[in-house]
């Protein structure tokens, strides 16, 4: 599952990434997916109140979200993160992937929306996406 | 019992695992049992709540959630670790989260708990006593059953 991934290349500066999920297991597979990536840097949060206060401390270029979390859920998160941040760019990771839910989730925010489990190829299409969009 | 459920919930199951673990399973005969369930060493309960309401139960042997944990991590673990007990919570939140989207799609609103993971020897869910469908899926690494009641509400 793993591979080497250039995400760009005009990016020499080390970019920053801020991972959220209850799951540890789903926390280690991103962040060793993200790791295989020459230029990013990830960061961890194991609920969404965690991401709000991680998101404010780092400022991450990009988020992977999941929605099903205990306590604050995804779209939740996502919501008020990006009441703070309109610019912040966020991946919706989820295994729950029905229109409804997708829709809800860009409507709050999120950039782009993988539905799991995440291959790294995945991962890197929606990365490039979203670093296209514009940042504050 | 919404059959029609339960059938999305062994097809999303059986495609996960296909996708995830490898091509060693099948679903064998599917059964009707009384509540409550008996079950194996590690049990992982998903609740179902919405327009439908009920629960998915995962139960296997010890050995078998850490072969599955194992292929999911890409490295053995020596035990029942918290690392291999978030893989298989993992594993049936993904199997039954593409259900629940599938479902959601077809018109039925419903979400899904985030997965518990209880283990211990021969343990036994004490729910309500709904009838449970019992649907058994072989693995390369032993037999995983897929414990599931949904009623709808009215």
């Amino acid at each position: 599952m793993e591979s080497s991934v250039d995400i760009g290349p005009a990016s020499p500066a080390t970019l920053t990434c801020l991972i959220v999920d209850d799951s540890a297991f789903a926390r280690f597979h991103l962040k060793r997916l993200i790791q295989s990536m020459d230029n990013v840097q990830p960061s961890e949060a194991a609920n969404g109140t965690e991401a709000i206060s991680e998101y404010r401390r780092l400022k991450p270029d990009f988020v992977l979200m999941d929605i099903v979390m205990p306590g604050l859920e995804g779209v939740e998160t996502v919501r008020r993160i990006c009441e703070t941040d309109p610019f912040a760019r966020v991946i919706m990771i989820s295994s729950v992937s029905h229109e409804e839910k997708v829709k809800e989730a860009m409507e709050a925010g999120a950039r782009y929306f993988l539905p799991k489990p995440v291959t790294p190829g995945q991962l890197r299409k929606a990365i490039d996406e979203v670093l296209k969009t514009n940042r504050a | 019992m919404r059959l029609d459920f339960v059938r999305m919930f062994i097809d999303s199951t059986t495609e996960l695992f296909q996708e995830v673990i490898g091509p060693a399973v099948n679903v064998k005969s599917v059964s009707v049992k009384p509540s409550p369930v008996a079950g194996r060493d590690v049990l992982t309960i998903i609740g179902l709540t919405g327009e439908s309401q009920g629960r998915v139960i995962f139960d296997m042997d010890m050995y078998t959630a850490i072969q599955l944990a194992g292929c999911m991590l890409g490295e053995m673990s020596p035990g029942m670790t918290p690392l291999v007990r978030s893989s298989i919570a993992e594993l049936a939140s993904m199997a039954i989260g593409q259900a629940i989207s599938r479902i959601n799609d077809s018109g039925t609103r419903l979400k899904m708990s985030p997965p518990i993971v209880i283990t211990g020897a021969n343990l036994v869910s004490y729910d309500q006593c709904f009838e449970t469908l019992v649907a058994p899926i072989a693995t390369a690494y032993g037999e995983v059953r897929i414990n599931i009641t949904i009623q709808d509400l009215n």
